[in-house]
């Protein structure tokens, strides 16, 4: 199945545009996903250890904007967003 | 009263006046108006201006809890708050965030616009890129997200 992760802050930098999407196992989990992710930067970045590193210490958030668990089960074609550490204000 | 808005640097810059007139009431008789600007130097690098990103929705959410945990937790009941924060590419000295309240007395106006703030840092989901005088530019490292049902 397909899913869209819309990318802010720091994560912007994985993709030109401001959505990766990833081809992945139905019934997938955000912990399948979060390993799918660094699955695609050790690929197309040369295992860049910044980029896993804030893929490991992002939050996620459901297209209702609720911050997700890694047992999340995520469905076809559903958006969720990558949240990296923040520092605003 | 509460008000709080997200405003993209190319249509609408931030205003004080616009503070000013929403918390304005004769039923108060403290206000703060807080604002943080866009400095010259951070970490010993020289910034020429910053972009900030934002989750609107997730940031927007996060300041609506915030507001409403004033109540519960600070018990602070009579306020008026006002929230406006930047997204888009600031320059030196232009206003990123503005945080005005208003209360019946200082003390409790010191407390909410400091617990605003800092909650804001810890929760909302804003992210900055710093742009330096060589022509490099950083996202800056941030804190994992710290929610309130975690």
């Amino acid at each position: 199945m397909n899913i869209k992760i819309e990318l802010f802050g720091a994560a912007r930098d994985f993709s030109k545009q401001n959505i990766l999407e990833l081809n992945v196992e139905n019934n997938s989990s955000l912990r399948d996903i979060r390993a799918k992710m660094i699955e695609y930067i050790k690929k197309n970045f040369s295992n860049n250890e910044n980029y896993i590193k804030i893929i490991n210490s992002s939050a996620f958030s459901s297209k209702e904007n609720i911050i997700i668990s890694d047992n999340y089960k995520i469905t076809n074609n559903e958006k969720i967003a990558i949240i990296p550490p923040i520092g605003g204000g | 009263m509460f008000q709080a808005r997200i405003l993209d640097s190319k249509i609408r810059k931030l205003i004080i006046k616009d503070a000013e007139k929403f918390i304005s009431s004769s039923d108060f008789g403290a206000s703060i108006i807080f604002s943080g600007t866009v400095r010259n130097s951070n970490n010993n690098k020289l910034v020429k201006g910053i972009t900030y990103d934002t989750h609107d929705a997730l940031v927007i959410k996060s300041f609506d809890e915030i507001y409403k945990e004033a109540s519960e937790k600070l018990k602070i009941l009579n306020k008026a708050v006002f929230i406006d924060h930047a997204k888009g590419f600031l320059d030196l000295g232009e206003i990123s965030i503005i945080i005005a309240v208003a209360c019946k007395h200082r003390d409790e106006a010191y407390i909410l616009s400091r617990y605003i703030i800092e909650e804001i840092k810890k929760r909302s989901p804003i992210w900055k890129k710093e742009h330096y005088h060589n022509d490099e530019s950083d996202w800056l490292k941030g804190n994992p997200l710290v929610h309130e049902n975690n």
